[in-house]
């Protein structure tokens, strides 16, 4: 098999082996060298020197990994590990190697559907219904596949939050396709890019300048790939993509959002696709605090905090391991006496709460936001 | 294979577990690779391997974090690699001061649980973040706090061991440590450690000589000197600014005329030695033991390289000088590069110098390494009559030693 990206061909040879990167939690709970980070790198550099030529359990293995950057925020030698476990995943999806079996299952449904779910297009905005949207705004709403299908509840409270607030906003309900991060992440990239096409054209129709979104996974892809797919594929990218905190955060900090205070405590879950993939860590906690929040860390926070399990594929291809992972960073939110854990994602949502069984709830952020949101000097009556 | 012990024999995890993190040039191809990999998770299960592996007249190879580069853990005659992974319990008796580990556990979550006890390890390894208890004692290595208390092996008070002839606890730690497995694998260690104590680190621009007059002269913690194109080359992957001098940075609880900040910034780096490989990408590296009075000299003969030099004051007035040479691994010149870790090697050895570890490269090294080398060398056979413990290193024998002989000729 050839490795030909070149980011990969030179990452590689800068790999000291160190193990820091031991950190992965894929390896946490698996053990084997195979799926630590330092051994999928290894397992690369034997490929690109024709040491090894990976058959299908080397390339399951390879995609036991969350893409949550745990290995890249402790790297000694500061490889951008992300980037360079997706880049490698699309070789092997380019040499016939991956995606593997739901992986591949996901596209096939994506592409019919505009969503991994098998959900029908159509039906994409149904959540919306009695809410009412503007065709074009300068800001729109992207509410992602897992908010409109599966966690509608966060979509609802996006959409009123934005309402209470008096924020021109339009959403693109059937028309809003897949932002297309589970297929960057393993390494499918030609439908990214279709969904990437669809996407723009919407946001460009309905004159949008602002994209916001309550999904951290849509978050990253939209502010973070988007811009090098527009360069890649020729088209101008000029949107501010903004993950609902900042817009929260902003609104509090101009004077314009206050809240009804609660005393109860509660546990941040960092995001990975908020956190580490893009830097975002102190405004929920500052947003729950202003809410009169008992904030409390967990013993993994920040760039250190542990990830839920579903990402990367992992959730749909390997269900087992990423419960077992879930379950690990729910039993860093009990040992914190919290009373809920609030994270910023609808999949992290999800897949903490399933893999809580019911020991702790887990909320979203805009949630309770919109719950207890007062908005002050908004123009509304 | 064992039933309840895990075990995977196909061949990436069985690639993935014959290398460490030294990439060696033309003599991998006498390597073979390993032709299983056990996980053992209690003392029984690595019983049940020996007793499997002396049956079958296999070879075994223990495996911590393999984050040494001398070759210990690679099966150079096949055989099953023990990765002590899963044997990673600790704990820690307080009052008296001491933990009690399997050799799995990363040194770093031990320290993170001893601090919260008000406790610390006297001595660790840079490497902390990774390396095991088992690892670093089956190397005897120095690192941390080695200027006040010596080598990891001078810190461990028994060893509880597994061969072929059962368990055997023993206070001889001499008989294990720095022998990479070849006479027993450690099923479980009893090591000193000490009172939390506040330790600022300050640093000093001043030459190699000075540094070893500084160090020497007062009873500090530790002492980490850098010479100025290690600093220079770390100046350039860490994005830092560190001024170009040669500096030494030594961590007191008394406060010290240096400078506190520029300490603490080299001091919290202290992790990252290998950062520098960015720049190859890739590094040739030499690791030496000379007297401290030789620093400035050893230094000085080794400046034509333009390798960068890191060095770790140890007690009894030895420095560990660990120096790296920046060079693309993938290009032609790399083998030839080798040189310098040879030359080096000489260079220490006409100073009263020696080798840092011995493992399976520097083999040969071992009588002088060890002073009690011709009782090790009994005591190897008499416990491992087949040479199935982790063989050809440490005890040279075979074609990699007869290479590396060779090696040292050019």
């Amino acid at each position: 098999m050839k490795m030909d990206n070149s980011l990969v061909n030179n990452e590689v040879f800068v790999c000291v082996q160190c193990h820091y990167c031991r950190v992965c939690p894929a390896y946490s709970v698996l053990k084997w060298e195979s799926v630590s980070p330092r051994g999928r790198i290894y397992m690369l550099k034997g490929i690109i020197k024709g040491e090894i030529e990976p058959d299908g359990e080397a390339v399951e293995d390879f995609y036991k990994c969350t893409t949550c950057g745990a290995c890249e925020a402790v790297c000694q030698t500061s490889i951008p590990l992300i980037d360079v476990w997706e880049r490698a995943r699309a070789e092997f999806v380019n040499s016939g190697k991956a995606p593997l079996p739901v992986h591949k299952k996901l596209r096939d449904v994506a592409k019919k559907n505009g969503n991994p779910y098998g959900e029908k297009r159509g039906e994409r905005g149904r959540w919306a219904e009695g809410y009412e949207f503007k065709s074009g705004a300068e800001m729109i709403y992207f509410a992602g596949c897992t908010a409109s299908y599966r966690m509608t509840e966060l979509a609802r409270s996006t959409v009123e939050f934005l309402n209470k607030m008096g924020i021109d906003f339009t959403y693109a309900e059937e028309d809003e396709h897949c932002c297309g991060s589970p297929f960057l992440r393993t390494g499918q990239r030609d439908i990214a890019y279709q969904f990437f096409r669809k996407n723009y054209e919407e946001w460009r129709e309905r004159g949008v300048k602002t994209i916001v979104t309550t999904c951290s996974g849509c978050y990253r892809t939209i502010a973070k790939d988007y811009p090098e797919i527009a360069r890649e594929l020729g088209y101008k990218w000029d949107f501010k993509v903004i993950h609902t905190v900042h817009l929260i955060k902003e609104l509090v900090d101009g004077g314009k959002l206050e809240f009804e205070k609660s005393n109860d405590r509660v546990t941040f879950h960092d995001p990975c696709h908020l956190g580490r993939h893009m830097k975002v860590y102190d405004e929920p906690r500052e947003i729950l605090r202003k809410m009169g929040y008992e904030v409390v860390e967990m013993e993994h926070t920040k760039e250190e905090s542990l990830c839920c399990g579903a990402g990367g594929g992992v959730k749909s291809q390997f269900k087992d391991l990423a419960m077992e992972i879930g379950k690990i960073r729910i039993d860093e939110a009990l040992k914190t006496d919290a009373d809920f854990v609030v994270s910023a994602c609808p999949f992290c949502k999800l897949h903490l709460n399933q893999a809580g069984e019911g020991k702790i709830h887990v909320r979203d952020i805009v949630e309770l936001v919109n719950e207890r949101a007062k908005p002050l000097n908004t123009g509304k009556t | 294979m064992i039933e309840g012990v895990p075990f995977r024999d196909d061949f990436l995890e069985r690639y993935l577990c014959s290398h460490d993190v030294s990439s060696p040039p033309l003599i991998k191809r006498f390597f073979k690779i390993a032709d299983g990999v056990f996980q053992p998770e209690k003392e029984e299960d690595v019983l049940r391997i020996l007793k499997f592996a002396e049956k079958k007249k296999i070879p075994v190879i223990p495996r911590g974090a393999a984050t040494s580069g001398y070759g210990g853990v690679i099966p150079v005659r096949g055989g099953f690699v023990v990765d002590f992974t899963r044997m990673d319990r600790f704990e820690i008796d307080e009052d008296g001061r001491i933990l009690v580990s399997e050799p799995g556990a990363v040194w770093w979550d031990i320290e993170r649980e001893l601090n919260k006890k008000g406790l610390t390890l006297r001595v660790y390894p840079t490497s902390a973040f990774s390396s095991t208890v088992g690892g670093w004692i089956a190397q005897n290595g120095y690192g941390v706090g080695s200027l006040a208390y010596g080598s990891i092996a001078e810190n461990v008070t028994r060893l509880r061991v597994a061969d072929f002839r059962g368990v055997n606890e023993t206070e001889n730690i001499h008989l294990y440590a720095g022998l990479e497995g070849t006479t027993g694998m450690i099923t479980k260690a009893w090591i000193e450690v000490k009172e939390f104590e506040e330790m600022q680190a300050y640093a000093f621009h001043v030459s190699p000589e000075k540094a070893v007059k500084l160090v020497f002269s007062s009873d500090s913690y530790s002492a980490l000197f850098l010479d100025e194109k290690y600093i220079r080359m770390k100046n350039s992957v860490h994005s830092t600014q560190i001024p170009e001098k040669d500096t030494l940075v030594v961590v007191s609880k008394k406060k010290l005329d240096g400078d506190e900040s520029l300490g603490n910034e080299i001091w919290e780096a202290r992790f990252y030695p290998m950062k520098i490989k960015r720049l190859g990408p890739g590094i040739i590296p030499a690791e030496v033991i000379i007297p401290s009075e030789r620093l400035s000299e050893y230094l000085q003969r080794i400046s034509g390289w333009n390798a960068g030099s890191e060095v770790w004051f140890i007690k009894e007035k030895l420095c560990a000088v660990l120096s790296f040479l920046p060079w693309d691994e993938r290009k032609a010149s790399y083998t030839y590069q080798w040189r310098f870790a040879v030359k080096a090697l000489k260079t220490a050895k006409k100073l009263g110098g020696r080798s840092y570890s011995s493992g399976l490269y520097l083999s040969r090294e071992s009588k002088e390494i060890f002073p009690g080398y011709n009782e090790l060398l009994r005591f190897k056979k008499e416990v491992d009559p087949h040479n199935l413990l982790n063989p050809v290193k440490v005890f040279p024998s075979g074609i990699i030693s007869k290479i590396m002989a060779l090696a040292g000729v050019f």
